[in-house]
């Protein structure tokens, strides 16, 4: 049995991760409005021994263009921090992370209900810290444009540090460029001493800041030598921050397809890519890429060139590396984003995925994996009963808890 | 009036005195005796007024309260100046989904001077600048929970169509100290609006009050300071458009030791008021002295209701759809 083990973490997204998976006929199409199906998923997750479920969040509308919204399930859901306050009563072992943004919120207020679910759940919160890039949330804050990449940085780096002062009852009062805060944080700390920080951008600025305060990097990598590279840099830069290699777990973001046969698993995702509308294929890619007209461009005709976003910096370059490498349309790009929004899909039998994960995990590109299913429930069971078994099988992942907290599935450090 | 009164149970969880604060199941098992009671709801304070000893913040508190408890109404408390209007009104509407319509939210009128200091407000803000920003925050707040039509999800999966774009508002406001284009990406809640209940108002709140407030919660020495300040907000509900039904009032008592049920009954009996809101202090030795003797006294003598009416928090208090329409 291999000493080191994989963390895994499911990412929870309302009718699944697939653009289309709400027309899934097996899909729970009321996701967005039923609590229960979040209580479910999340006790299949317990039962499987996952660390951690993981919610995303936007304060605002996913997409602009009403014809594309309309025939999406993404308009609605749970607000995350109700969400897994949900969930912190209905579990009992697993993590429960949820990404709340910098930019729209307050340090001390985030502070107290982070600290409040991690009190709730004894000592099984986490928080993803992001900055937002969406005019459509920017307009709901009385914000007349987006700022910019760097200056949404500097506020999130200010919040990170009071934030965590709060929590590590550090000295109080802070007068900065964005925030201020004067006391202490007045809710008593949970087990784990403070909820568990989590952080998914890959951008210089993003991965400096994961580098100085997160304790789990979530990230995107097709190839293992993407996912290699990512993952050395950002170990690399933890000891500016006197910080060690294995205080920081990264868990790229993958997206199974698991059945009995790999033709069998082939058919399942391409039954999930024939309900893709173009237009709503065209949008997303569009959305990530930071682009308002690509629909202009000849579906079957390149990528055409595009200038630096103020946006998500490092998923447009991914995107743009992947379309120029593999010569992808965009009609096939925008197909293949559809399935996972880039992160990196697996299809296959449980064994060959196995094999992959247990090859990015050995070849030092991976310390666990944010498990992307893409639909619910179906997906998940699937995952559930066929990979976990055949990684626990390997050694490569836990047969049963060994602590209480997130912090001790994780094998992380308690804050001092 | 009616012959029996709203009850609502206000659970102060900071103010537990020499304790070093209530766990979950201490809260849950509280909520749950008072549910068996019938009584219609219960109010999460979260003032962040002095250093507390609670473990939990309002909003988390309440939804994990809400998928232990089946009936009653859940209310917490949340300030205008430590939220946004958008995130609150999601908050909101998310609980009273998982709640199944069960939900409202204590919008208190009163500034905090800590919370200013606390949310990057160091100067403070002037009473006045806070009046007129806390009433547009809660015509945000209100106008977000309207922004999705009741039928506005389709779940065609065949036709793929979600939803219908023509059920969905933009809310557009740009006001003086916010603007919200809206809409809300939380679906509209069983209640249609989650239940506005304000306090603190002071003279210059009435009327703001009575316009939109499904409950308002006054605080009253005698049962006849309690009417007299009853029939001035319901005097100002008529001119608002609303019928004075649509607002209840409910008065704050005290349940010191010496709230006595003789002392009680004198504020049912007096029908100075819809009903009463019981602060109680966190101590479980007072729920047990509320739930084992004083209520059973009052619902034997027929003053409160033993079961709850609807689901609803709104059915359990006799409102309509909701204030500031």
């Amino acid at each position: 049995m291999s000493a080191r083990q994989m963390k895994l973490g499911l990412f929870l997204w309302a009718t699944g991760h697939h653009i289309a998976a709400w027309r899934h006929p097996d899909a729970h199409v009321t996701a967005g409005i039923d609590i229960e199906h979040y209580i479910k998923l999340t006790r299949t997750a317990e039962a499987a021994k996952f660390d951690m479920i993981f919610c995303e969040d936007a304060a605002g509308l996913r997409e602009a263009n009403i014809n594309i919204a309309r025939q999406t399930s993404r308009s609605i859901g749970f607000e995350p921090i109700s969400l897994l306050s949900v969930l912190a009563a209905q579990t009992e072992r697993i993590g429960l992370v949820s990404t709340a943004s910098t930019s729209y919120n307050e340090p001390y207020g985030l502070a107290r209900a982070f600290a409040s679910l991690d009190n709730l759940s004894g000592g099984r919160a986490g928080w993803n810290l992001v900055t937002s890039a969406s005019p459509i949330e920017a307009a709901n804050f009385g914000s007349t444009g987006l700022r910019p990449h760097a200056d949404r940085y500097e506020r999130a780096r200010e919040f990170a540090t009071v934030i965590t002062s709060l929590w590590h009852r550090k000295a109080a009062g802070h007068d900065g460029q964005s925030f201020s805060v004067r006391d202490p944080l007045d809710i008593p700390p949970s087990p784990q001493g403070a909820p568990v920080m989590v952080q998914a951008g890959a951008s210089d600025d993003g991965k400096d800041l994961a580098a100085r305060t997160a304790d789990v990097v979530f990230s995107a990598a097709q190839t293992l030598e993407e996912a290699k590279a990512f993952y050395d840099d950002l170990k690399g830069r933890l000891a500016a921050y006197g910080r060690q290699p294995d205080d920081v777990k990264i868990m790229p973001g993958v997206a199974p397809t698991v059945a009995a046969t790999k033709a069998e698993a082939q058919a399942k995702y391409d039954a999930l890519q024939e309900l893709i509308p173009d237009d709503v294929g065209v949008a997303l890619l569009s959305s990530y890429l930071s682009i308002s007209d690509l629909w202009r461009y000849p579906i079957d005709g390149p990528l055409p060139e595009l200038p630096e976003s103020e946006g998500m910096k490092s998923r447009q370059a991914l995107v743009i590396e992947q379309a120029r490498r593999d010569g992808l349309s965009i009609r096939d790009l925008a197909r293949y984003f559809a399935g996972a929004r880039g992160h990196w899909r697996v299809v296959g039998t449980a064994d060959q995925i196995a094999d992959e994960l247990q090859a990015r995990f050995e070849g030092g590109a991976a310390d666990g994996f944010n498990v992307m299913p893409s639909w619910f429930p179906g997906e998940l069971d699937a995952f559930a009963t066929m990979v976990v078994p055949e990684l626990q099988r390997r050694g490569l992942f836990r047969k049963d808890y060994e602590g209480r907290t997130l912090r001790e599935h994780l094998g992380l450090k308690r804050p001092v | 009036m009616g012959s029996t009164m709203y009850l609502a149970v206000s659970l102060n969880i900071a103010s537990a005195a020499g304790q070093a604060g209530l766990t979950f199941a201490e809260i849950a098992g509280f909520v749950r005796k008072v549910e068996a009671a019938g009584i219609d709801m219960v109010v999460i304070s979260d003032s962040m007024d002095e250093r507390s000893s609670s473990p939990f913040e309002a909003t988390t508190l309440l939804a994990a309260l809400a998928t232990v408890t089946e009936r009653i109404g859940l209310v917490a408390s949340a300030s205008t100046l430590a939220h946004q209007p958008y995130n609150l009104a999601r908050r909101f509407a998310s609980l009273d989904i998982i709640s199944h319509g069960r939900i409202g939210w204590n919008a208190t009128m009163r500034q905090n001077p800590r919370e200013a200091a606390n949310f990057s407000r160091p100067e403070g803000i002037a009473d006045d600048d806070f009046r007129r920003r806390a009433e547009e925050f809660i015509g945000i707040v209100q106008g977000l929970w309207r922004g999705w039509d009741a039928d506005a999800l389709l779940f065609d999966k065949a036709a793929g169509r979600f939803h219908d774009p023509e059920k969905m508002h933009l809310l557009d406001h740009k006001g003086e100290f916010f603007s919200v284009r809206g809409p809300l990406n939380v679906a509209r809640s069983p209640q249609d609006m989650p239940v506005l209940v304000m306090s603190g108002l002071a003279a210059a709140d009435l009327d703001f009050g009575a316009r939109v407030a499904d409950v308002i919660l006054v605080k009253g020495k005698s049962p006849t300071d309690a009417k007299a300040a009853c029939d001035d907000l319901k005097r100002r509900v008529s001119p608002a458009g609303r019928t004075p039904d649509a607002v209840k009032v409910l008065m704050t008592v005290a349940a010191t030791p010496e709230l006595a049920t003789n002392r009680l009954e004198d504020w049912f009996s007096a029908e100075s008021c819809d009903g009463l809101n019981i602060a109680l202090p966190a101590d479980l030795s007072a729920f047990d002295d509320f739930t084992d003797r004083l209520l059973p006294a009052l619902q034997r003598r027929g003053l409160v209701r033993s079961i709850h009416h609807g689901t609803t928090l709104r059915e359990h208090l006799g409102l309509g759809a909701g204030g500031g329409q």
